[in-house]
């Protein structure tokens, strides 16, 4: 058994570099060429794969939030959308029922002006008719008292044999008699 | 088992357990100091690829990924966002990721070389490339520490605060070897111990398998040759993992000792 | 039987974090299944705790090439 000395750094120096008796021992040669390559590697990766790398990293970071953003928009745009949609409905519906309310209190008015109408024209009516009525009626009882009143004369001068036609009084006469007849209708129908 | 009946029966005629002779390939030069190994050319084989692939996989990147794309981006996500991003935290780990990335993808892909047809050489098997990797964190951890509180300011924050004070000389020399001697010697070691047991088992199943079958001339032995090639088979795909597993692991402790230097607290 | 006894001391140093390492994991399998939200500090922890055991064996290991 025996210690190798100096295990790392002063290993180069050794006689037997390399030893394959000792494989922890590095071989100078062999150190050269790791620090050779590595440098050479590291230099060619941070110079020109880690930038492209990166580069594309950004890239895609940029796109995907494009990406999203966009959504966003459009999201927001088709909820703007919506909302406008939804005022232009509810404004109808008010415009609709006020519409409707309207045409309501139109017909109402229609409806009680007509029934107005009506009524007067009715009112209308029935007055005239009873304005004929009564002229009709008050025609009749003249006619009617005239037709007595000569029927009665006629009656009486064929009865008495004597004309009383130009008798000045004739008239007088009968229309005594006529309201004394009316006074004993009347006292009849109110005794009776 | 295997090994012991195997240990039996060849102990005299000569079959040698596979050491760490192994692993010392020179191929230009014999066995100085600077000949050009074996494992020299797997790295600068290794590091060629990576740098190919990653250009021709990253030369014309689209934000929807395609099939080439998607493996580099996995990957390179793994480090930024795994390990980068939630160690060091969100706000500075950009500027660390190029050297975790080229870390682990120099650590994986001599790795996998380990058990690809041939190359079948795991680079980290050899301390001096393990010991590089760890060296380069080493410097880099406290050169952050350094630069972030001064030399003094950054020996001091070594020590856990809140200590009873005739503590604090002890905690703090165990704090100075933790990180000046502990940290880079097991940071390499764990890589190299790893790589080299894992491929020294692979040798050992597949050249004892190969002289139970061919050199051994005994049927019994002959007939063991199958379970200890499933062994190796078995190894092999256990070998898949550590490879994949200690390159994580590396990048990982990387990240958290660069991580602990630019910490606020200890 | 020829060998070399630092296999041994080995073989012995990596009882310890062997069986530390097993703990380290199992408290990390706890902590995540009763917090998974805490995953990521827990496994920051978990590895740090993983590196300065698993320390010990890689130092039985490196020993046992550097005493032969």
């Amino acid at each position: 058994m025996q210690l190798a000395a100096p295990v790392f750094a002063a290993a180069a120096e050794e006689t037997t570099p390399g030893d394959p008796m000792y494989p922890i021992l590095p071989h100078l040669g062999e150190l050269i060429f790791g620090i050779v390559v590595f440098a050479a590697l590291y230099l060619f990766v941070a110079k020109r794969i880690v930038p492209r790398l990166e580069a594309m990293y950004a890239e895609r970071r940029a796109a995907i939030e494009g990406n999203v953003e966009k959504a966003e928009r459009a999201q927001a745009e088709a909820a703007a959308a919506l909302d406008e949609y939804k005022a232009q409905l509810a404004e109808a519906r008010t415009e609709a029922n006020r519409i409707r309310e309207e045409a309501r209190q139109q017909g109402a008015a229609i409806v009680v002006e007509l029934r107005e109408q009506a009524q007067a024209e009715s009112d209308r009516i029935t007055t005239a008719a009873r304005q004929q009525i009564e002229a009709e009626r008050t025609q009749a009882t003249a006619q009617l008292r005239q037709e007595v009143g000569r029927l009665a004369t006629d009656l009486a001068s064929r009865i008495v044999g004597e004309s009383l036609q130009d008798s000045a009084r004739q008239s007088g006469v009968v229309d005594r008699f006529l309201a004394d007849l009316e006074r004993d209708e009347a006292q009849g129908v109110s005794t009776r | 088992m295997s090994l012991g009946l195997l240990a039996a029966a060849g102990g005299e005629e000569g079959f040698t357990a596979p050491g760490s002779p192994d692993f010392w390939q020179p191929l230009f030069g014999t066995s100085g100091a600077l000949a050009v190994t074996r494992p020299a050319i797997v790295l600068v084989i290794s590091a060629v690829i990576i740098m190919v692939v990653l250009s021709v996989a990253t030369r014309r990147l689209s934000i929807v990924p395609g099939k080439g794309q998607m493996l580099t981006e996995a990957t390179y996500g793994l480090v930024r966002n795994s390990i980068a991003r939630d160690i060091i935290g969100s706000k500075d780990f950009l500027r660390f990721v190029p050297l975790l990335f080229s870390c682990f993808t120099l650590i994986l892909l001599n790795n996998l070389f380990g058990i690809i047809p041939f190359f079948q050489y795991p680079t980290m098997a050899r301390i001096a490339f393990p010991l590089v990797l760890a060296l380069v964190i080493f410097v880099v951890y406290h050169y952050l520490g350094i630069k972030r509180r001064g030399l003094g300011g950054y020996l001091g924050s070594l020590l856990p605060p809140g200590l009873p004070g005739w503590i604090k000389p002890l905690v703090f020399v165990l704090e100075l070897i933790t990180y000046f001697i502990t940290r880079p010697v097991t940071l390499a070691l764990r890589l190299f111990g790893n790589m080299f047991a894992g491929h020294l088992l692979l040798l050992l199943f597949i050249t004892g398998g190969e002289y139970m079958l061919l050199h051994s001339g005994s049927l019994g032995l002959q007939i063991f040759s199958i379970p200890t090639f499933g062994m190796g088979v078995v190894m092999t795909v256990f070998e898949l993992l550590v490879e994949f597993l200690q390159a994580y692991i590396f990048t990982l402790l990387a990240a958290l000792y660069i991580a602990g230097s630019l910490a606020d607290e200890h | 039987m020829e060998g070399n006894i630092a296999i041994l001391g080995y073989g012995l140093s990596a009882i310890g974090p062997g069986i530390g390492v097993g703990l380290i994991f199992a408290a990390y399998i706890n902590g995540v299944a009763r917090q998974p939200e805490a995953r990521g500090m827990l496994q920051t922890i978990a590895f740090l705790g993983f590196a300065l055991t698993e320390a010990l064996a890689i130092f039985g290991l490196a020993l046992a090439f550097v005493f032969r």
